[in-house]
């Protein structure tokens, strides 16, 4: 009798997270194309756009993502099965060169950063499902110097040797 | 008398609240460029805010201005859409698309449909603001006014060397002739 009702427990116990609909990933396979501004007269702001493909070895379709986005979470867009984007844009000046690490939250995920962050931490300690790197090798703002510049200068070392030479020849 | 007067003032408040418990979206689209040329990245970020008293369900941005044969996609998808957004929620999305010709642009809204309560069956729709008509420069003129030309400098300091180079060469000559001479005095 013991024995039958620990067996039925345990085959609820099975069966809850199917009843549940949790919608948590097991194991994401995961293709992301990241996208940053590369050139600053192409966009006042830089933009950082990350797209993700995700697909669960539990075969979970209902995903929904949220995305630490330098220390703001924000809900990634749907555009498709499995497929998601986050795009985030801030002053050129505020996102120089580097690599930014932004990690990808499902639900649960998500409202645990969110207590983590009320109760004062910064929500690091939470396990993503996934992170994606982003490598921003800088908006290119114009070159150091102009040509016109350079050309300028060389013309008038030209002129300057050739003047001394000439200054050294009448001596 | 004053207890009753406060009880409607209450119950009005009371019920105004619940008739405007919806979510409202207001939405924005701009291009970031600076200059929008030809067959490079023109940026375009959408912002949505609600500004309602509720969840907004369902929201769905989506922009067909721009046809596949006039704008290429770098990065980005025109057709997003998120499962909620909530009360005073300000989310943005960039898209990257590459202009494929010259001319004029008529940049228009895009298309927002959101369900402004959990229970509601009626889609609300809504648009984005439109940044307007501009002009997407070709690429010859931009490079014209903004590469750094060094092909065209290295060719004019090639082309300076007979006016520069020829009388030197002369001078040289006749220096080292001199040089010669004086050597052998």
């Amino acid at each position: 009798m013991a024995t039958s009702t620990k067996m039925l427990a345990l085959a609820i116990l099975a069966v809850l997270p199917v009843l549940m609909k949790a919608s948590t990933c097991i194991g994401p396979q995961v293709t992301s194309n990241v996208y940053t501004t590369s050139e600053a007269s192409m966009s006042i702001s830089t933009v950082f756009v990350v797209e993700v493909a995700v697909k669960c070895n539990n075969g979970e379709k209902d995903l929904l993502l949220f995305a630490d986005v330098n220390g703001h979470m924000v809900p990634a867009t749907q555009s498709g099965t499995g497929k998601f984007q986050v795009s985030w844009s801030d002053e050129h000046k505020k996102l120089p060169a580097g690599t930014y690490g932004v990690r990808f939250f499902d639900e649960e995920g998500y409202n645990a950063v969110r207590k983590e962050k009320r109760s004062g931490t910064d929500g690091s300690a939470v396990t993503p499902i996934f992170t994606v790197n982003v490598k921003h090798s800088g908006t290119w703002t114009g070159p150091y110097v102009q040509t016109e510049f350079v050309a300028t200068c060389v013309a008038l070392l030209v002129w300057y040797m050739a003047y001394r030479s000439k200054s050294f020849l009448m001596s | 008398m004053k207890s009753l007067f406060l009880l409607v003032v209450v119950f009005v408040a009371v019920r105004s609240d619940n008739d405007d418990h919806a979510a409202r979206l207001l939405a924005s689209k701009s291009i970031l460029n600076q200059f929008i040329v030809e067959g490079k990245e023109l940026t375009v970020e959408y912002s949505i805010y609600n500004v309602g008293s509720s969840q907004a369900y369902n929201v769905e941005l989506s922009d067909s201005s721009f046809p596949e044969e006039d704008f290429q996609r770098v990065s980005g998808s025109l057709n997003v859409k998120w499962d909620r957004l909530a009360v005073g929620a300000n989310v943005s999305h960039a898209v990257i698309l590459k202009p494929l010709r010259p001319g004029y642009a008529n940049f228009t809204a895009a298309q927002v449909k959101y369900y402004p309560t959990e229970e509601s069956q009626a889609v609300q729709v809504g648009y984005t603001t439109a940044p307007g008509e501009a002009g997407i420069v070709g690429l010859k003129d931009y490079e014209r006014r903004f590469s750094p030309h060094i092909v065209d400098w290295a060719t004019f300091a090639i082309m300076t060397l007979p006016s520069i180079g020829f009388p030197f060469l002369l001078w040289y000559r006749s220096k080292s002739k001199y040089d010669v001479k004086h050597k052998k005095n």
